[in-house]
């Protein structure tokens, strides 16, 4: 039974790619155009990825069955697995040699024997092709098909109502944040005041553009929500009093940048960077 | 020549007997078309109906409700510019459901990959469960109908407007979203010839699916003074969910105020963005507060409210006025 397991956890790890190949020297090079009929909006659906989960599911089927000793639905799996893993192998031609079409036909001779151990055996030799494939490009992929490109966000700049370039508008951003920043360092607190009200705006403004990706509210909360409004509350109040408190004006800069600029750099801008590469 | 009494008497008979059929054919259709045995029915049914068709394939029988809809948003929620530009040219995900949905039956619809340019159309809200279904339960020949009271309710449109849906149900008000926005009139469902006469006519919800105007008298504005400080509140007295309202796109109203000295400069300004995404959208009857600091010595304000709709770029003016001191 620990056997069966052991394989079974192998055979899948294997299959989705998460056990580590040796690909320290990754380059993450554009995917070919040939995959881009196979997503939105050459495609209807998103059919590569699609694909990925139909193979994943007659392999993964494969074992489960064996598992529960349904030999009908595994020969049935067996022989879908190799079916689709054929017609993936013909859809990207510049990805044809990732592809070893025997090493699915073994898999599925093997499974056939209705023998777990032999199953998991052969999983190895298919699994390698599609190890290698991932290790090679699926960050790729990922980045140039399932997330939205931040390059194409266009966004209202609130002052000047002017529709912007995001990496523009991010630009705007940071420079009206120096200008509460620099004046209140100077002791130019009205001047920071008047910068606070430009800031403040063009950062709320990022709760619209959150929002054209997010449906949910929760997610645009996460970088602009309470901790902003608090930030914002704490700096208004501070620059409206007749002697601000440094410590209370730089502790709120603070709370912003690690609330908002931070949660959002820290999971947008790797792959803002990757797509930059290609778009730019 | 004098006419035989006879023949007179024969075409007297006849249209007496017309009007006697049409009667009871017009009673039959409107009040007890369960009589009507269901082979009967057959005959006059059309498969093609119950296979998704487009919009147009109704529009052979329901002519002003396919005309009042081809003027709605709804018509063009997959074809508009500023759709295709706002969804990345409809690749994102989010937008699919509600802008192309299979069926809308009050929870998120699926999106259907089929006849997308017609967009929110006749067979996303009527043709559920493989049945034509609205708020009647009446004969229609070319395909059974079913009546669902959910046609006269607000979840129907909770489906895609969820938000404006909640905030709708939190101001416990009594008018459902059709009631402003399918106002109904008495007309006939159908045009086509001779079927328009033997249905009565009957409550039908307007299709454009009106877009509430925001007016002068919707949105309350009251300003003052303190002595560094100017005040304004706004506040929507009579739109049932918040204002604007959007589950996703981006309509506003633009607060823009002006501050003058006494030599008429204008010295600062102020500005407002009132909107669903920003969270800051106007809440029903509850009133909001702005307070603005000073820097100089202000005799004047100047204070405009503008709408902008989501799928438009231009803004008109809700209100203006000017506050002295």
């Amino acid at each position: 039974m620990r056997l069966l397991r052991f394989l079974l956890i192998i055979a899948a790890f294997i299959f989705i790619g998460i056990l580590p190949v040796h690909a320290k020297d990754m380059v993450v090079k554009e995917p070919p155009k040939s995959l881009s009929k196979y997503y939105p909006p050459e495609s209807k659906q998103p059919k590569w990825i699609q694909q990925m989960h139909k193979m994943s599911t007659h392999f993964g089927g494969v074992f489960v069955n064996l598992k529960e000793k349904d030999f009908e639905n595994v020969d049935m799996h067996a022989d879908k697995l190799v079916e689709e893993y054929k017609k993936t192998s013909e859809m990207v031609p510049e990805w044809e040699d990732y592809f070893d079409i025997k090493a699915a036909e073994a898999f599925a001779a093997a499974a056939k024997t209705h023998d777990i151990a032999q199953a998991g055996k052969a999983s190895g030799g298919l699994g390698k092709t599609c190890g290698k494939c991932h290790a090679e490009q699926e960050v790729s992929v990922w980045a140039k098909f399932h997330w939205p490109s931040f390059h194409k966000i266009k966004v209202t700049d609130p002052i000047s109502e002017k529709e912007i370039e995001f990496d523009d508008y991010m630009g705007s951003i940071s420079s009206s944040f120096k200008g509460v920043t620099v004046n209140f360092g100077e002791g130019q607190y009205g001047r920071a005041a008047k910068a606070l009200k430009v800031f403040k705006s063009r950062y709320l403004e990022l709760k619209s553009t959150c929002s054209k990706c997010h449906a949910t509210q929760d997610v645009k909360r996460f970088y602009v929500g309470k901790d902003a409004d608090t930030a914002f509350a704490g700096l208004s109040q501070e620059l409206n009093s007749e002697k601000p408190n440094p410590g209370k004006f730089w502790k709120n800069i603070g709370l912003l940048g690690k609330t908002g600029c931070k949660h959002c750099h820290l999971v947008h801008r790797t792959n803002s960077f990757i797509q930059e590469m290609w778009e730019k | 020549m004098k006419r035989s009494p006879r023949i007179f008497d024969l075409i007297k008979g006849l249209g007496l007997i017309g009007v006697a059929g049409f009667a009871m054919l017009y009673f039959l259709v409107n009040e007890r078309f369960e009589w009507i045995p269901e082979q009967v029915l057959e005959l006059a049914r059309d498969p093609e109906i119950l296979k998704r068709p487009p919009a147009k394939k109704c529009s052979e029988c329901h002519k002003a409700i396919y005309e009042a809809w081809k003027d709605s948003r709804h018509s063009i929620s997959w074809t508009s510019e500023n759709f295709i530009e706002a969804s990345e040219n409809r690749t994102k995900e989010k937008c699919l459901p509600c802008h192309i949905p299979k069926s809308v039956r009050g929870e998120k619809p699926s999106p259907r990959l089929d006849l997308r340019d017609e967009g929110i159309y006749c067979v996303s809200c009527h043709f559920i469960d493989n049945k034509m279904q609205g708020p009647y339960d009446l004969l229609a020949p070319p395909h059974p109908t079913f009546r669902n009271p959910d046609y006269v309710r607000s979840n129907i449109c909770g489906s895609c407007h969820q938000k404006t849906f909640k905030e709708w149900e939190a101001t416990k008000v009594e008018d459902t979203c059709q009631d402003c926005h399918m106002p109904r009139k008495k007309g006939r469902l159908t045009q086509k010839a001779g079927f328009n006469l033997l249905h009565k006519k009957r409550w039908v919800g307007d299709h454009r699916f009106l877009h509430g105007e925001i007016k002068e008298n919707d949105v309350i504005m009251e300003s003052g003074w303190e002595e560094n400080f100017f005040l304004i509140s706004l506040k929507n007295k009579t739109i049932p969910h918040f204002v604007p309202t959007a589950d996703n796109g981006d309509p506003r109203l633009y607060l823009y105020i002006k501050f003058f000295n006494e030599a008429g400069e204008e010295v600062d300004n102020a500005k407002e963005i009132i909107a669903p995404q920003q969270e800051t959208a106007l809440p029903y009857n509850r009133k909001i507060q702005y307070r603005y600091r000073l820097f100089d010595k202000i005799l004047k304000a100047e204070v405009e409210l503008k709408y902008q709709p989501a799928w438009s770029k231009e803004k008109t003016t809700v209100r203006a006025e000017t506050v002295s001191r």
